[in-house]
């Protein structure tokens, strides 16, 4: 019950900012020196926000329990992926002006056709990243009121849309910020209060290490027997797919300048590597505490079931209330995040008229949310990390090779891009489909199944060089990439 | 592009068929004859009249051939003979008719195995197409120098009062004086900037804030400024100066008609891929018709009226139609007595629109270049579109 309380304060704390706080008000004219000190902190905590999705909040300890201590390299790539972006992408995707990656492919390529196929995969994209938020929430909302997971799938699915209908349309600054405040608190202070009452016994087991069994430092998915192969193929999907999320990418166009664009990445790197400390503790504590999810498979449950089992009692309780409302934080910032980004993609890039109102963003909101909850349905079985690190592989398959060759080569091509991608999004998600529908034998192919950016990857960069190797790009390529790497071009007012 | 991947056989007499024939030539050669689409539209004219071979030149050169090509000195032939005659020439088994687009010979359409009545059509049919693309080009062209036209247009009022009003204070009140000129001076730079035909969300910010601070001053505080702004849509890129005069029209025909204190409000926020802009005040309003005539260009100003009237909200209006497409203009909201509100919903990113690049205005040149246009947009068919959302709906 405090847990459902604790769910319905952040809710209803989140649409107050969301209405009240979204837009800087100023009656004094001052307006504009204000707003150019916003610092990028702000920035960096929506960016934040948005990203730490139950994956991390949940799916990591729950994977963790199950395929022991290397599950953290998942945490390791989703940070590191922020090098990646403000190396190569944040700066020059801030001057191309571009919001959307569709946007990006029409600047550098001026091709409808690319644009039609950037808006597909994003769609595809976006909505296997959202398959494991609502998971998320009806696992939660199962844990702490005890409905089916349907009811509360289909619940998370009204409240997120009905958020964002009812205003959450402004794509909000502040509130992402707040949730990402709420979620490292929410999931920080019990992480330390268990911590601390554990008691030393607990502690010693588990922080004991044992390189031969669970706490082996490699990523030995489904006992493949391949570990490297399947730590690389994590960290190549996670690392190179950050720099390929269409809702990460958004966030940059709407720093100030370049420069601050970087700063933005760096900033996230930071409040990241923060925040991933935590999730360790609950796979660390949940191996001692709750052992028999493991078996059961309900390991995704681990960081909200814990608590109450390591504190029995009312503070037991309230840990729980918190944790949950953490939990249900990082589902309504992430899938708000996500549900925008592509219902833009579905009302902006694949209507045929390219007009966009109010009413057909609505539309393409709720219809995004229905197939959503659809496809959730029967992903209960499935891990959230999973189904993320898929989301991921797909990004880094396809987005991640037409920034990066977009951004820093002048020879790309429209037709080695759409051959790129095609090959990037076919690969990436026949082989996540396969891994589900056929039971490969134990093996290196297991792991390139069921984490196929390790050959994915390579085979989209090379498609797309190939390809456009054979034909010539347009003459204007060369300004179109100068413009991204010159400095200052991003046309903010100096005084 | 559903419209080029389109391919049906085509029976006999079929109208419909013809007419989409005729409207996806007239797409593919929306950037004239040496435009990207040329050689596709010469194929769909070749199965439309059902030829063998199908070429279409210009005056110098063959830019597409369909179908099987000709001897080299065969066409040169008839290329020749038909710009010799200026009509329809035959040399073997080959006809060509001539283009002329407005008057003027531009290139020559020919083709072997085809009825020459239907070549003649055709012919007919691609020299429009090429006065429409002639034609779109001048619609640009006539964008930007409104846009010259406008920032032309500063009112010599404004500028007197401005002058006036500081003048007035610099014993009284020097530092406010002083600020007021600085004032004057950013926002004379930003009007007569020849940096490109786009600014940040931001630079207009700035612009209608300094703009604001000269009103305020002449209208001893008698008017209140908020200025709401999501952080996000900052940076956004929007054709030059169009927020500004929305905010003065506010000013002048809304707030100074009108006794005692006004309010101005200017929001913006983002919208999914769109950036709204809203310009809000409580002065006397206007009748809903009026609003509608001043946006289709039809309200003529009353003599008495000084030169930079009304003419700013249905000129940002058109550009605003011009760069981003007939559904993204302007939407006002209006009744005698019930303030004004005036809505700008545009993309975010459309391309070709840059601040601070060399932008030559129009959606059909970009900072990537020529030959990428906004293809698969209908094109804005002029002055019909009504998309002004309800010019009659009365503000609360």
């Amino acid at each position: 019950m405090t847990g459902l309380l604790a769910i319905g304060l952040l809710l209803g704390v989140s649409m107050l900012i969301g209405v009240y706080g979204v837009r800087a008000a100023r009656s004094t004219p001052d307006f504009l020196v204000a707003s150019r000190e916003i610092k990028p902190g702000w920035n960096a905590l929506a960016i934040a926000g948005e990203y730490v999705s139950a994956a991390s909040v949940l799916g990591l300890a729950g994977l963790m329990l199950k395929h022991g201590i290397g599950t953290l390299w998942y945490a390791v790539g989703f940070t590191a992926g922020y090098v990646a972006v403000a190396a190569l992408v944040a700066g020059p995707m801030r001057r191309s002006g571009a919001y959307t990656v569709p946007d990006f492919a029409d600047y550098r390529l001026g091709s409808q056709t690319i644009r039609k196929l950037c808006a597909v995969i994003l769609l595809v994209i976006m909505w296997l990243y959202l398959i494991p938020q609502f998971k998320g929430a009806g696992v939660v909302l199962h844990l702490v009121s005890g409905t089916p997971y349907w009811v509360g799938v289909v619940l998370a699915g009204l409240v997120v849309s009905v958020s964002i209908l009812a205003g959450g349309m402004r794509s909000a600054t502040y509130v992402q910020g707040f949730h990402y405040l709420v979620k490292l608190v929410f999931i920080a202070v019990p992480a330390l209060v268990l911590l601390a009452t554990a008691g030393s016994e607990v502690r010693a087991e588990a922080f004991h290490v044992d390189l031969t069994a669970w706490s082996r430092p490699l990523l030995d998915l489904d006992n493949s027997g391949q570990p490297l192969l399947a730590t690389w193929s994590v960290l190549i999907a996670t690392t190179l797919g950050a720099a390929g999320l269409p809702h990460v990418i958004m966030r940059f166009t709407t720093t100030q300048s370049a420069r601050a664009a970087r700063r933005v990445a760096v900033w996230v790197i930071v409040l990241l590597g923060l925040f991933y400390l935590f999730p360790a503790v609950y796979g660390l504590l949940g191996r001692v505490f709750t052992p028999e999810l493991a078996t059961t498979g309900d390991t995704d449950t681990v960081t909200v079931v814990l608590p109450a089992v390591a504190l029995p009692g009312t503070w037991g309780a309230v840990l729980t209330a918190l944790v949950a409302a953490g939990a249900f934080a990082a589902f309504l910032s992430t899938s708000s995040g996500l549900l925008l980004a592509l219902a833009g993609g579905l009302s902006h890039d694949l209507s045929r008229t390219g007009a966009t109102d109010v009413r057909r963003l609505r539309l393409a909101v709720a219809a995004g949310a229905l197939v959503a909850v659809l496809l959730s349905l029967p992903a209960a079985a499935v891990d959230i990390n999973v189904l993320v690190g898929w989301a991921f592989a797909v990004a880094a398959s396809t987005f991640c090779p037409l920034l990066v060759l977009g951004i820093w080569w002048r020879g790309l091509t429209v037709a080695g891009a759409a051959a790129g991608l095609a090959a990037g999004v076919c690969a990436s998600t026949g082989a996540a489909l396969a891994s589900v529908a056929v039971d490969a034998p134990h093996g290196w192919l297991t792991v390139l199944l069921a984490q196929p950016a390790a050959w994915t990857v390579p085979l989209a960069f090379t498609v797309m060089y190939g390809v456009s190797r054979l034909g010539t790009p347009p003459e204007w390529a060369e300004r179109a990439v100068l413009r991204l790497h010159m400095p200052g071009g991003d046309g903010y007012p100096r005084r | 592009m559903p419209l080029r991947m389109r391919r049906r056989v085509q029976p006999v007499g079929d109208t419909a068929t013809v007419l989409d024939a005729a409207h996806d030539i007239g797409e593919q050669l929306r950037d004239g004859l040496h435009g990207r689409g040329t050689a596709s539209a010469a194929r769909r004219l070749r199965r439309l009249i059902r030829a063998d071979a199908l070429v279409l030149a210009d005056l110098e050169r063959p830019l597409a051939i369909s179908g099987p090509p000709p001897g080299p000195g065969e066409l040169t032939a008839l290329l020749a003979r038909t710009f010799d005659h200026g009509a329809t020439a035959r040399h073997a088994a080959w006809t060509a008719v001539p283009l002329m687009v407005a008057g003027e010979l531009t290139g020559a359409l020919a083709a072997t195995g085809a009825d020459e009545r239907d070549l003649e059509a055709a012919g007919r049919l691609v020299a429009r197409s090429l006065d429409h693309s002639a034609l779109r080009r001048a619609r640009t062209r006539i964008a930007q120098a409104e846009l010259r036209t406008l920032r032309a247009q500063i009112s010599p009022h404004f500028l007197h009062n401005a002058l006036a009003v500081i003048a007035a204070r610099i014993r009284a009140d020097p530092d406010r004086a002083r600020t007021l000129l600085n004032d004057f001076a950013d926002y004379l730079r930003y009007s007569f900037s020849s940096q490109g035909d786009y600014a940040t969300v931001a630079a207009e910010l700035q612009a209608t804030q300094t703009y604001l601070e000269l009103q305020r001053a002449r209208f001893d505080d008698r008017m209140e400024i908020t200025v709401r702004m999501a952080p996000e849509i900052l940076p956004v890129s929007v054709p030059f100066l169009v927020v500004q005069p929305i905010v003065e029209n506010a000013v002048r025909h809304g707030l100074e008609p009108r006794p005692g204190k006004g309010s101005i409000t200017v929001s913006g926020f983002g919208e999914g891929p769109l950036c709204v802009i809203v310009v809000e005040d409580d002065g006397v309003g206007m009748d809903p018709e009026l609003a509608r005539d001043i946006l289709a260009g039809q309200w003529q100003r009353p003599a008495a009226e000084d030169i930079a009237g009304s003419v700013g909200l249905a000129n940002v209006d058109q550009r605003l139609r011009t760069v981003y497409g007939p559904e993204y203009g302007l939407v006002i909201e209006t009744a005698p007595g019930q303030g004004t509100k005036v809505v700008i919903r545009v993309p975010r990113f459309m391309r070709g629109v840059q601040a601070g690049g060399p932008g030559r205005g129009g959606r059909a040149s970009g900072p990537a270049g020529p030959g990428a246009t906004a293809r698969g947009r209908p094109a804005a068919p002029p002055q019909s579109e009504s998309a002004h959302g309800s010019p009659g709906r009365a503000v609360g």
